[in-house]
């Protein structure tokens, strides 16, 4: 259904972002204000989307008014919506969070440095996470998902450290080789189907090139999704960052190739169950492995960041299901735990790092000898770690929970003993901080109730409240991932 | 009979194959990077064999050109350091080869499946080539059909420029070494001829192969001369000039994009009378805008004063 509107709310989802990081980088001095109001401005586009979309359907604008299979088509539906909503909500809370990470309080010249470049590399990026979720065509999200990765690299070594630098690096080396990878399946798909919309390549579905095409982007989006044994790259760079670039990396930029994945999976290459087995494999193998390098790990950032791949293979699950009965709430379930994770882990990442600046060290095994408590960003961390654990009434825990439903339905009780172990391995690591935040009995001085408090302190734990209570509108959120039926109707 | 062609096509792949071979198997930094500039130049020549001189343009001017001019300024910041790690043949190594293999032998398989000469969008293109507005196919499809993916890749370019620029990397201690008197009088002669080509490379990518990227790799080609020979060198207060130069290829591109969608018609459809016009102006800009990058990530920096810390490491 095209729907002529005044307003291309659509198209400006992706353009107010990319104009925002213009100005920002024109005027770094202001930029921080720039970003806020680019960010301002595109939560209203997807505000006005939803309200054209959830009463109307999917929308669809025809870029350039060709049309595919010749121009590029731009479509919003329910799904899109709510990765949108995930995108302006998390990065709003975060860009939040960096106005304090990056003030103008911390002198020094790389402070200076580091304000002046998080903003148009963060707007840019979100140009290319809204542009992904938007686009219908394989080589429009080649080119977005090289934008989000050269944003994303940016974003990992901002601090300038070394470790940052060198994480980056071989974020960007294990980067660089999936978009390859995606960039010959793409060459691959046009060479059998002679286009590239997501339709005209869905009639296709089995051929041998694209199949041999499939298996290039699955692995390629693997690698950029870090699912286990891919995943390599990721705890360092994740850890290094900053925080707010650590929140934005794990909580938004994993989700798109995920994304990516999935819509494929769904609307093109519907692969036998086989290869579904293979990616729940990989998925187990993740949450196994994940778990127990957090559990192994000296330093909580680095904790937080396992945890991430852990999660990300937990989503991976859903695609053990595709083809079966329960497939259409496992991918509903996935849909959820994308966003409780983006929600969930930026708000831990923040947390995290509001700690570590509190109490200028981020050992685990210290934090219960520390005297200096930051309790509000302790708290928030709590409040994330129930949504991922997920625990009632967490947007984890629905997610958790269509999931499972969707693996009983389907009778593959093997899928509810992974999540089930996922779930215990999560309680077990994410205790160990936990227990350092309220253990007092070593510290050596008498424990301060309300020190370390800050403004600093709100995004983060509004985060964190958002992702335990947003389980309550989880019924809401499933209705608007069901518009435009992006996983098939109902059976 | 056998078409004297075809043996050039195959002296051709076989020299592309041992080139590439080349450049894995050398272990010499600077005779690596040589060989790869070759294995560009011959790709080159192989594009204009499979008749997509457009690509061959781009590979030249871009995928050998500029790239080899990266590689050897990252080599020069080495200073003396060499890949000194030998050629190993040890486990991971072979598992890896035999993947890759695997991998390959899968894809001539697919591509043998494939339908020979299978379908296609050129004739939707020719079709619809009158309205674009231009008369060079690939530059309907670049500038109009897929305009929107021609924006992002030069927002690709300066997402690189900002994340190049947000990276200090202080001074180093030892002063580039300066070009002498034969490279000044090269520059002399030969950054007018890089204009024209420049200029004409973007002129002509409307009715016939070139177009921004090329164009742009070429003036760029300019900068580049101009940084090596010191006839140029990046101030701090030059920042807003090239800040300028960098996003305004971006913003005019998507401002235009925007500014057309009025009156029922959708983002970047450009209104027939003025598709040719808008569609060049947005091609020189970009131009500016690709010539501006690629110079200044040869740089490698930004031009920053040189602070008391830098000056001490």
């Amino acid at each position: 259904m095209t729907e002529i509107v005044s307003l291309d709310w659509l198209a400006l989802t992706v353009f107010v972002p990319l104009l925002g990081a213009v100005l920002s980088f024109l005027v770094p001095r202001i930029a921080p204000q720039i970003g806020l109001m680019t960010l301002a401005l595109a939560g209203l586009c997807v505000t006005m989307l939803a309200l054209q979309v959830i009463p109307g359907g999917p929308v669809i604008v025809a870029l350039g008014g060709w049309g595919a299979p010749l121009g590029l088509d731009l479509r919003a539906d329910g799904l899109a919506i709510i990765m949108l909503g995930m995108n302006v909500l998390v990065g709003g809370f975060v860009s939040l969070g960096a106005l304090d990470t990056f003030s103008a309080r911390h002198a020094g010249e790389e402070s200076a440095r580091m304000r002046r470049y998080f903003w148009p590399l963060w707007l840019l990026l979100l140009c290319g996470l809204n542009g992904a979720y938007l686009s219908t065509d394989i080589f429009n999200l080649y080119v977005m998902i090289e934008v989000i990765a050269l944003a994303a690299i940016g974003l990992t070594v901002l601090t300038g450290r070394l470790d940052a630098m060198r994480a980056g690096l071989e974020y960007m080396f294990a980067s660089m080789l999936g978009a390859l990878l995606f960039l010959m399946a793409v060459g691959l798909a046009y060479l059998q189907a002679g286009r590239l919309d997501f339709a005209g390549l869905a009639v296709h579905a089995g051929e041998p090139a694209m199949m041999l095409a499939f298996a290039l982007m699955l692995v390629g989006l693997a690698l950029k999704t870090a699912l286990f044994p891919l995943h390599f790259w990721l705890p360092n760079a994740h850890a290094s960052a900053s925080a707010p670039a650590s929140a934005l990396l794990s909580g938004l930029v994993l989700k798109a190739s995920l994304y990516i994945l999935l819509r494929f999976w769904v609307e093109i290459f519907g692969p036998g169950e086989r290869i579904g087995m293979l990616v729940g494999a990989m998925g187990t193998g993740a949450i196994i492995w994940g778990s127990v390098q957090a559990l192994r790990t000296q330093r909580l950032k680095l904790l937080v960041a396992w945890s991430t791949v852990a999660q990300i293979g937990l989503i991976c699950v859903a695609f053990a299901l595709a083809g079966t009965i329960g497939a259409q709430t496992a991918w509903q379930g996935a849909v959820l735990l994308m966003v409780a994770h983006a929600v969930a882990k930026a708000a831990m990442f923040l947390a995290a790092g509001r700690i570590a600046q509190e109490t200028g060290h981020d050992r685990i095994a210290d934090l219960d000898r520390s005297h200096l408590r930051p309790t509000l960003a302790q708290f928030a961390f709590a409040l994330a770690a129930i949504s991922l654990i997920g625990l009632p009434p967490s947007a984890g825990f629905a997610g958790k929970w269509l999931l499972m439903e969707g693996a009983m339905r389907a009778g593959a009780w093997i899928w509810v003993v992974v999540a089930m172990a996922g779930t215990l391995f999560s309680v077990a690591y994410l205790s160990r901080p936990l227990i350092g935040f309220l253990r007092f009995d070593r510290a050596p001085d008498p424990v301060g109730e309300h020190h370390g408090w800050a403004i600093a302190d709100a995004p983060p734990l509004m985060l964190a409240v958002i992702a335990v209570i947003s389980g309550l509108v989880a019924v809401q959120i499933i209705g608007v991932i069901s518009i435009g039926a992006p996983f098939g109707a109902v059976p | 009979m056998i078409d004297v062609l075809i043996i050039f096509d195959l002296v051709l792949a076989l020299a592309i194959i041992a080139i590439a071979a080349g450049v894995l198997v050398l272990r010499d930094a600077f005779a690596m990077i040589v060989c790869f500039v070759v294995f560009g130049l011959l790709s080159a020549l192989a594009w204009v064999r499979l008749a997509a001189p457009d690509v061959a343009l781009a590979e030249a001017a871009i995928g050998t050109g500029v790239t080899g001019a990266l590689l050897l300024k990252t080599l020069a910041h080495l200073r003396g350091r060499t890949l000194s790690a030998p050629l190993r043949m040890d486990g991971p190594v072979l598992a890896n080869a035999s993947l890759c293999a695997l991998a390959t032998l899968a894809g001539i398989g697919a591509l043998l499946a494939t339908p020979i000469g299978g379908p296609g969008l050129e004739g939707l293109v020719a079709q619809n080539l009158l309205a674009s507005g231009v008369e060079h196919p690939v530059t309907a499809v670049l500038l109009n059909y897929r305009a929107f993916d021609t924006l992002m890749e030069v927002v690709v370019l300066l997402v690189a420029i900002i994340a190049v620029w947000s990276v200090e990397r202080g001074v180093t201690r030892a002063p580039a070494p300066v070009m002498g008197e034969v490279y000044a009088g090269f520059a002399r002669l030969i950054l007018p001829a890089a204009v024209i080509v420049g200029v004409y490379l973007l002129w002509v990518g409307a009715i016939a192969p070139g177009g921004a990227f090329q164009g742009g790799a070429v003036l760029a080609a300019i900068g580049l001369i101009l940084l090596i020979t010191r006839a140029y060198t990046p101030l701090p207060a030059h920042r807003g000039a090239a800040r300028i130069a960098f996003v305004i290829g971006t913003a005019l591109f998507a401002a235009v994009a925007l500014f057309v969608a009025q009156g029922g018609r959708a983002t970047f459809e450009y209104p027939a009378a003025y598709a040719k016009s808008l569609i060049l102006i947005i091609e020189a800009v970009v131009t500016i805008s690709i010539a501006a990058t690629l110079a200044a990530l040869f740089h490698g920096r930004e031009p920053v004063a040189v602070t008391v810390r830098e000056a001490r490491a």
